[in-house]
């Protein structure tokens, strides 16, 4: 049993059937071949698989494909524009902040919803914001330092706006 | 780039902050791991698992999941071969007690049968429909329990190399040494300090949990994916387990989701669906779920009885150790493991006389196995926390007693244990020790137990090492063989093929930087190609800390070999140029390639490109090496770490405070990935230190946390110390048989760590725990029954 | 051959070949309805075989873990009824399915449910808070329920409705032990009602935990009203150290026209510890949750103190 779901994925309209009890993270892998979201536990306790539906980071291990009829998907693919990477991707890459990177793509979609909420965060608010995501690599320092670094950039960008 | 980016050292790109190679594929989402690989035509696998810790099958039924379509094997349809999933000791000191499936099963979650079918929903069902009939035996958690005469055999016949032995007790292995005279540094002694130690059975926590695809090939091969630390040694293993002729087995490289040991053996599952697809003659996946990971690895749980003497002015006379090992289920390298516990003891201090006795013991529990340090964080513990102990008795300083005792230049040193001995070439303990001292304030730290508010903190140190990789001067009973194979193409960049794994900690980027280094060669046109065993040739595992000293040595002599024969053609080339030695190979920014060219005469060059075209076109050869290469020694790379803790005395909550971080790596190569090796070094030891464990559930066998990491925590990122607080150095040396002066890192990382938490909160407190995890529940219960609260 | 010792085998608490986090493993119907009356429609005839799907990261949880395995899954997230925070007067009233997210930006609870802001705060991660409700949160019934101390300390009503219509609960008597409530399998919960506090009310929330994201070992909620130093109102409430949530009511008693001085905060925390009625479990002992009980009521009874305005 189930039915076929619309929803706009990474920006683009998809419509697909899913059955009623799978899962939103394995739609998008195994049916639509988006990859970035991980499975690390199944059980909404590392945010590996996290998505942004309708902007907000939410874990698509345990969200029903079903449930996504009509609302917005954002994966880690969707946040290049023309093949230019986002400001918190690349300062991922600038600060060392990835070793085996399979938690990355998490990291990255809740750090871009953080600055988007908070453009000034202070390190209280970074940590507390991530600590649904589990890193057991980095000791999350060049995490934090990463997304302080995309604060940084981002504020300079739009200063630099408002200028002109 | 221009002159002026040159460092001090004249370097170009070692030392230097560069991008990762495979960063945009992974903050784009785009990079596959061996869970994101789909075949057509793949069937989804699923294990059955023994419910019970130690079970034998009297009647299995496969007839309902087979009537579901579904492709089954059980114990009955695998080889019957006894062997060892890990294969890094030389075959002659293996223990072998593996099977792919059995019938009797010696934990909860060994495996007993597998399925296979069109996807993972009905491979679930049918795993659900096979039915067993059970013999249920008590299970044995406890070694020394396990250990009493009359208890029921995990094992009865195994094979130790090619010959059949019987276990008795279920003692799995022992290794005992001794050197001089312990009992008489006993007697002689001014201070004997004798405690017991209990760690804990942690989990590795990799994200990536085990994931394994095999593809049956028409010609009888197979080609597998899967999370390993070693391709070549898996390929190795399905060949002799399955019979198929080695050139007929390839494994794939891939990105692993980390990894810490955990994937130096090769994991069960890669055998299972190896299994499953050649009976099935379709490509099949198996991806463990969390929790049947959690019941495929673990730590070394250790057990130390520990007896140290000194002399009043602070030499150290005498070190004795007893180790018990509790390995759970199999051995994976149980017996090695007793002789690198013996070799972290003795190359920590110089303890002139030494006995030590080994035992490791087999239990209803998970199989153990490495987890980053190799059982070097467990001992590391238990000797800082007693060296601390004897200068306080001593009424010496801590630091300074360690710069009377341990092992340094120009001693000798066997961290691999006692087939592989070296001599200390380079030692940055004194600098690190001093200046760590002086970051985190050591002189001005409070007397231990003087404290008297409700929150007290304490500063404590703690000092290791860990080897670079597990070569030695003489032939032992470690394989520590790597190589790899460089050529440069005709429009002047690089292919950098080796089977060498990098678990994410960049050791591969630094052979790149070693390469550009070495060749001249701009570093963004070395590329790193995923290889597989069919295109590699042999490396015995990244493990050991030996990714960048050993692989990148390789990649190194390899850089070489190619630059020898680049000038010699660019000699021919360049037509008047007297022979190789007048040239020279520098990137050229416009070029976008390396330059051969002619000190002082700008007209007299050649790009590398060109003279690879060249080369092939006028016939004279390719521009490419194969090398191999075996270490001739594993210099310690060490590490210090300083701890500042917070001990709430009422709750026994603790908060790492701040942290300086001191690594002797030699050459630094990439400064970013090093100090993120210290980064996760930390989190991972004060996870050791103050909150992992596996505890079993004594009536069922099971673990406590079921395999759930709802209670299996790891440290997030608001429990760790802030950036500002968190200080890394790296000491200045050069380790003259490393590559380009580097030396190790990964493990060292880790090593200390608990050793120097244990020593902060005796130091804030005045109470000294001797079982980890050292958890509130302990430090409270302790402070009251002290009446220090 | 050693002696054989043979065991009755004790059945496994978790069937490892059962569990499958990977996937859903259980096949259900489901509905999305629109309004509580369809909501109750459902649930009243499919009986104990439906369960409703607020957040998901307890339900698909546990039917991962096969724990439960319902035929039938209510979806409620699409019930606009159930899905609000609403200032209406003498109290605020926040939908059952109310992400914790939403309440956690609420400036009201923020402003006037201090230790409701904090409880909520405390739990999870991000990603969770943006799924999980408050009605999820107290329906599942967890001995350390996150929500239930400080709802406990407030007093909140709960409106249930079922098919005889709704009624209020309070939601002293809504927990009857883990994972049971007073709700039938008809019936939902509609609505969380917060009596405003009389003016000069602090409150506090704490909670001991493993790891920054985690259940709760211990954790505890107090309302507390001075008047020139001398408590006039106190409510305290724990979690994790009984099989519900529960009210300290003789430290409360005791508290109760005294002075916050050292020696009487000392003796609430004496007598917090005969309240309570820890266990033992993987989380912690319960020796170290009944002595830390005594503390972090200290703790927040101070916490609040200092949030009294005023001060």
């Amino acid at each position: 049993m189930g039915k076929i779901i619309r929803f706009r994925l990474n920006g683009r309209p998809v419509s697909i059937y899913v059955e009623n009890n799978e899962l939103l993270l394995n739609v998008l892998r195994e049916k639509l071949g988006v990859m970035s979201p991980k499975y690390g536990c199944g059980i909404g306790e590392c945010g590996a698989c996290t998505v942004l539906l309708d902007g907000e980071p939410v874990l698509s291990c345990l969200t029903l494909a079903v449930e996504v009829d009509g609302k917005d998907v954002v994966t880690a693919e969707g946040l290049a524009k023309d093949s230019e990477l986002d400001v918190v991707q690349r300062a991922f890459i600038e600060e060392g902040a990835i070793q085996c990177g399979y938690c990355i793509p998490g990291f990255i979609l809740v750090a871009k919803k953080l600055l988007e909420e908070n453009p000034e965060p202070d390190e209280d608010f970074i940590r507390e914001y991530i600590r649904g995501n589990l890193c057991r690599c980095t000791g999350y320092v060049n995490i934090v330092r990463a997304i302080k670094r995309a604060a940084e950039e981002l504020k300079f960008h739009v200063g630099k706006n408002k200028q002109v | 780039m221009a002159s002026s980016s040159l460092k001090q050292e004249g370097f170009r790109y070692i030392g230097k902050r560069t991008p990762r190679k495979d960063g945009v594929a992974k903050v784009s989402g785009q990079m596959r791991y061996t869970y994101d690989i789909y075949l057509p035509g793949m069937l989804y696998g699923r294990i059955l698992k023994s419910p019970y810790p130690h079970a034998k099958i009297k009647n299995i039924d496969v007839s309902e999941a087979e009537k579901m379509g579904a492709v089954v094997i059980t114990f009955k349809d695998v080889p019957k071969k006894k062997f060892n999933i890990r294969l890094v000791s030389a075959d002659r000191v293996n223990y072998k007690d593996w099977e792919v499936l059995t019938d009797h099963p010696k934990y909860v979650g060994d495996y007993v049968a597998a399925v296979a079918a069109e996807t993972e929903e009905l491979a679930q069902k049918a795993v659900e429909a096979i039915k067993i009939e059970w013999e249920v035996f008590e299970p044995l958690l406890d070694p020394f329990e396990s250990m009493k005469d009359g208890r029921p055999k995990i094992h009865n016949k195994i094979l130790f190399g090619s010959k059949e032995i019987t276990v008795k007790n279920n003692v799995a292995c022992r290794l005992d040494y001794s050197e001089g005279d312990v009992e008489k540094a006993f007697k002689e002694a001014d201070v004997v300090i004798e405690r017991t130690f209990k760690t804990n059975r942690r989990y590795h926590m990799q994200l990536e949990p085990k994931v394994t695809v095999a593809k049956p090939e028409p010609d009888g091969g197979i080609t597998v994916w899967t999370t390993t630390q070693t391709i070549h040694n898996t390929r190795i293993l399905i060949s002799q387990v399955f019979d198929i002729p080695m050139s007929k087995v390839n494994v794939k490289k891939l990105p692993i989701g980390g990894s810490f040991g955990s994937s130096i053996q090769t994991n069960l599952v890669t055998l299972v669906a190896v299994a499953l697809a050649l009976k099935a003659g379709r490509p099949v996946k198996i991806a463990l779920s969390r929790e049947e990971d959690m019941y495929e690895h673990s730590s070394y749980q250790m057990y130390f009885r520990l007896k140290v003497a000194a002399r009043k002015d602070g030499t150290i006379l005498a070190g004795e150790l007893e180790n018990t090992m509790d390995i759970g289920g199999h051995q994976i390298q149980a017996y090695p493991l007793l002789g690198c516990l013996l070799g972290w003891f003795v190359s920590l201090y110089k303890w002139k006389n030494i006995k030590y006795k080994g035992i490791a013991v087999y239990t209803n529990k998970v199989p153990a196995c490495a987890f980053r340090g190799y059982g070097n964080p467990q001992i590391t513990w238990a000797v800082e926390s007693v060296i601390d102990e004897l200068a306080e008795a001593l009424g010496i300083d801590p630091i300074e007693l360690r710069l009377k005792n341990y092992v340094g230049r120009g001693d000798l040193f066997w961290g691999q244990g006692p087939t592989v001995k070296s001599v200390v070439k380079s030692d940055g303990v004194p600098e690190l020790l001093k200046k760590g001292a002086e970051l985190i304030g050591w002189y001005n730290r409070p007397q231990p137990g003087e404290q008297k508010g409700r929150f007290r903190r304490g500063i404590g140190l703690g000092r290791g090492f860990h080897t670079s990789g597990a070569g030695g001067r003489i032939s032992g009973e470690v394989i520590d063989f790597t190589g790899c194979i460089l050529k440069i193409n005709e429009d002047g960049s690089v292919d950098y093929i080796t089977a060498l794994q990098d678990h994410g900690g960049g050791s591969l980027d630094a052979h790149a930087k070693i390469i550009a280094e070495e060749l001249g060669v701009p570093l963004e046109k070395i590329n790193i190609i995923w290889a597989d065993t069919q295109t590699t040739v042999y490396d015995v595992c990244t493990h050991a800390s030996r990714g960048t000293y050993v692989g990148g040595e390789a990649a190194r002599r390899a850089a070489r070999e190619v630059k020898k024969k680049l000038l010699e053609y660019a000699v021919r080339l360049l037509g008047d140029v007297v022979n190789p030695e007048a040239l020279n190979i520098k990137p050229d920014e416009e070029l976008g390639q390396g330059v051969i060219y002619v000190e002082g005469m700008p007209d007299k060059k050649i790009t590398v490109g060109e003279v690879a075209r060249e080369a092939w076109q006028r016939n004279w050869g390719s521009v490419a090496a194969v090398v191999s290469y075996r270490a001739t020694n594993s210099p310690p790379a060490y590490t210090v770490y300083f701890v500042e803790v917070e001990v709430d005395t009422e709750t026994g909550r603790l908060r790492p405070v701040r942290v300086v971080a001191g690594a002797d790596v030699g050459t630094v190569i990439n400064p970013d990935l090093a100090a993120g090796q210290l980064h996760g070094g930390f989190a991972q030891g004060w996870g050791m230190a103050v909150l992992e464990d596996t505890p079993y559930d004594p009536e069922t066998g099971e673990l406590m946390c079921r395999g759930f990491i709802t209670d299996y925590k790891i440290m997030t990122a608001q429990d760790l110390p802030k950036v500002d607080d968190f200080t890394v150095i790296f000491a200045s040396t050069h380790e003259p048989t490393g590559p380009f002066g580097a030396k190790g890192l990964g493990e060292a990382a880790l090593n200390p760590v608990a050793g120097a938490v244990a020593n902060a909160i005796y130091n804030a407190i005045g109470v000294r725990l001797y079982e980890l995890p050292i958890t509130p529940e302990k430090i409270l219960k302790a402070l009251k029954e002290r009446g220090l609260k | 051959m050693t002696e054989r010792k043979f065991v009755k085998p004790l059945k496994p608490k978790v069937d490892v070949n059962r569990v499958n986090t990977r996937i859903l493993p259980v096949e259900f119907e489901y509905f999305e309805p629109r309004t509580v009356k369809e909501v109750v429609e459902l649930l009243s005839k499919y009986g104990s075989e439906a369960r409703i799907l607020a957040g998901g990261t307890d339900l698909i949880v546990r039917m991962k873990q096969r724990f439960i395995e319902p035929k039938y899954i209510v979806n409620i997230k699409k019930v606009k009824e159930l899905n609000f925070i609403e200032d209406r007067g003498d109290h605020l009233a926040i939908g059952a399915a109310t992400k914790l997210r939403e309440i956690e930006k609420s400036g009201i609870v923020r402003k006037r449910f201090v230790a409701l802001y904090e409880a909520v705060r405390s739990m999870a991660g991000v990603q969770i808070r943006n799924m999980a409700t408050i009605g999820g949160n107290l329906c599942n019934a967890s001995p350390a329920a996150d929500t239930a101390p400080p709802l406990l300390v407030f007093e909140a009503k709960l409106k249930i409705v079922g098919p005889d219509g709704e009624k209020l609960v309070p939601i002293s008597e809504f927990f009857l032990g883990p994972g049971k409530t007073v709700l039938k399998h008809d019936e939902v919960l509609a609505e969380i009602w917060i009596p405003y506090q009389p003016e000069g009310t602090g409150s506090a929330f704490i909670k001991i935990a493993r790891v920054a994201m985690d259940l709760a070992k211990v954790n505890v909620a107090v309302a507390l009203r001075t008047e020139e130093g001398v408590v006039k109102s106190v409510k305290i409430a724990l979690g994790a150290v009984a099989p519900t949530p529960i009210r300290a009511y003789k430290t409360e008693e005791f508290l109760t026209g005294k002075e916050l001085s050292e020696a009487t905060l000392e003796k609430a925390a004496e007598i917090v510890k005969t309240e309570v009625k820890p266990i033992t479990d993987i989380r912690s002992t319960a020796e170290y949750r009944r002595e830390v009980s005594g503390v972090i009521v200290k703790d927040a009874l101070l916490k609040a103190y200092e949030r009294i305005s005023g001060r």
